[in-house]
């Protein structure tokens, strides 16, 4: 729970930096007032929920179908934490300033209701090594209630960061976040590796 | 009263200084002591001596010579490697060994330090609780006389205590100095913030597991205190992360950088006293009209506090320790201690003398017990 909410955190803080600034005008500017602009930020964050509920239980099936033994499951889980993990630090490390937001294509619907159900679909799917993990992390649980959970607090931990954006743009230290960010980044990818590892070491100790 | 902005020399006369070393005598002779001096044991007895002499000489070294961070980094070595030697011998003679057991850890006898505070609030301030298995009251090192003793001296003096008070920060300071010249030059500053991002994460999930995780799995300071007995493939890892952690950026990272980089980098502690420092009485400041803009003060600071930018426009980053090695490498004198609310340049010496007694008082107080214990063990190891 922990590490995943952890993991959320992390790749929350990305997320805001990448596409805080993309998003949240046309969240933002919505003619309805305060209650539009809570709608759809509840709609935005409604949407994400959802969508991990089913990578949840898609992550859980593929584990249940794929990683069948305990000593398969140990050792394909360990190796993709590390795996992952690996791609997550050099991700946030080697992240280009200025990064374009996966999500900005969706803001040219004509439609502007469907914005922040999109956006909302993008910004859970959209391609993440933090992502990558929690689905390992989902298949590799015991149970469909224990991937859940997972995810939950996985998307807790993202959501925390979309709590405040209705005022990052007055924000004077938008630098200082980023780098706090992109280094939360790289100790969560930190955590997984050690974990990877425990889970590797102890499958070859346990046979 | 010294109030130009032309150079002031820190210097004093023989005299003068002996006069500024007089109270820091009195205090420290009674601090030393407990106030009732007993010479019955020869050993303890020249323990004692020595500590109390030495110091008091390096205090009378500030002031005579106009050096801060030369003679306040003797003590602050000796300090970390004198506690960690009292915490390893209290360890050997209650465990025979420095590592603690689950048992230790339900009996509540692991020993406090300032580190786990950032990850006790939010568990104490949801649950009223305390997530760390020590004493609150009485025994060694207890969790409330620390919480008090690291309250007063981030109040007085913000993130000085990084270089005043803390007992860790010794380490890689000894390190840093090694060589005379770094052999790594370039390092990004923005991996200053570093200790905000380890903070997030330390006090989040300690709050969510209510265990204090720094210590936990990062602190590499478990290395030359006490860590977890290894018993299984976890608190194997957990040991290799302390070790690795404290060769990496306790040792070599200094030695190559001669900067303090887990103080800058990965101390969660360090972060909550940098943001105290926009609170306490106690600045760095720069004298632009003595500054001949030669940027030593730059290349010397060893917590990334100072930038070139910065020393054009007279300001010092709240990352500063005030450890006084800018100030040491500034000819001019163009960098020194101030106070708050009192514009640069003026009242250079005044405000020197008052922080060198304040933080020096701290310091003295705080180190010399394991000093004694230290050489007093010593002694008895010899003779």
């Amino acid at each position: 729970m922990t590490d995943s909410f952890i993991l959320g955190l992390s790749s929350g803080s990305a997320c805001l930096v990448t596409c805080g600034m993309v998003m949240f005008p046309y969240i933002m500017a919505g003619r309805g007032g305060v209650m539009k602009i809570v709608l759809d930020l509840s709609v935005f964050l409604a949407t994400r929920l959802v969508i991990y509920f089913v990578l949840a239980t898609l992550a859980w099936y593929f584990g249940q179908a794929f990683l069948t033994s305990g000593i398969v499951r140990t050792f394909v889980t360990g190796s993709l934490y590390v795996m992952f993990a690996i791609i997550l630090i050099w991700y946030s490390i080697g992240r280009k300033k200025n990064m374009k937001c996966p999500a900005a294509i969706v803001t040219k619907v004509e439609d502007k209701r469907l914005v922040p159900v999109l956006l909302g679909v993008v910004n859970s799917i959209g391609f993440c090594p933090a992502l990558l993990l929690i689905l390992t992390k989902g298949a590799a649980q015991g149970s469909l209630a224990q991937s859940w959970l997972a995810f939950l607090a996985f998307f807790t931990g993202s959501s925390l960061w979309f709590l405040p954006l209705p005022f990052a743009g007055k924000l004077k230290k938008k630098q200082v976040i980023e780098t706090i960010g992109i280094f939360a980044t790289g100790l969560a990818g930190a955590i997984f590796i050690i974990k990877g590892l425990i889970l590797i070491t102890g499958g070859i100790l346990n046979g | 009263m010294d109030n130009s902005s032309i150079a002031v020399s820190p210097k004093k006369t023989f005299g003068k200084a002996l006069l500024y070393t007089l109270p820091m005598f009195l205090v420290t002779f009674m601090f030393i002591t407990g106030g009732k001096p007993d010479f019955s044991d020869p050993a303890r007895t020249v323990a004692i001596l020595v500590t109390f002499f030495g110091m008091n000489l390096l205090y009378f070294l500030m002031h005579y010579s106009g050096k801060t961070d030369r003679y306040r980094a003797i003590i602050f070595v000796i300090f970390a490697l004198t506690l960690s030697f009292t915490l390893i011998r209290n360890m050997i003679l209650i465990r025979n060994s420095m590592s603690f057991s689950q048992a230790d850890i339900l009996e509540c006898k692991i020993p406090f330090c300032h580190l786990v505070i950032p990850m006790m609030i939010l568990p104490a301030a949801l649950t009223k609780s305390i997530i760390f298995p020590g004493t609150i009251l009485g025994g060694f090192a207890d969790i409330a006389s620390m919480v008090v003793l690291w309250l007063a001296a981030t109040v007085v003096l913000g993130r000085g205590f990084c270089s005043w008070g803390c007992f860790y920060g010794g380490w890689d300071d000894g390190f840093s100095r090694l060589r005379k010249k770094p052999l790594v030059k370039k390092i990004s500053d923005s991996w200053k913030w570093m200790p905000f991002a380890v903070l997030l994460l330390v006090a989040l999930t300690a709050a969510l597991t209510m265990i204090p995780t720094y210590c936990n799995w990062i602190c590499p300071f478990k290395a030359v205190t006490e860590f977890e007995k290894v018993t299984n493939v976890e608190s194997a890892v957990k040991a290799g992360v302390f070790i690795s952690l404290f060769g990496g950026l306790v040792v070599a990272l200094p030695v190559v950088t001669r900067k303090r980089t887990q103080c800058s980098f990965l101390c969660p502690m360090g972060a909550i006293s940098t943001l105290s420092n926009r609170i306490t009485p106690f600045t760095m400041k720069i004298d632009t009209n003595a500054c001949t803009q030669c940027f030593k003060c730059v290349d010397s600071c060893p917590m990334f506090a100072l930038t070139r930018e910065g020393i054009k426009e007279g300001t010092v980053s709240m990352f500063c320790s005030k450890c006084g090695k800018c100030m040491d490498s500034c000819s001019r004198n163009a960098i020194h201690f101030g106070i708050r609310g009192v514009p640069a340049g003026t009242r250079k010496n005044f405000s020197r003398n008052l922080f060198l007694f304040v933080s020096f008082l701290f310091m003295a107080v705080f180190s010399s017990q394991p000093i004694v214990f230290t050489l007093n063990s010593l002694y008895n190891l010899i003779f």
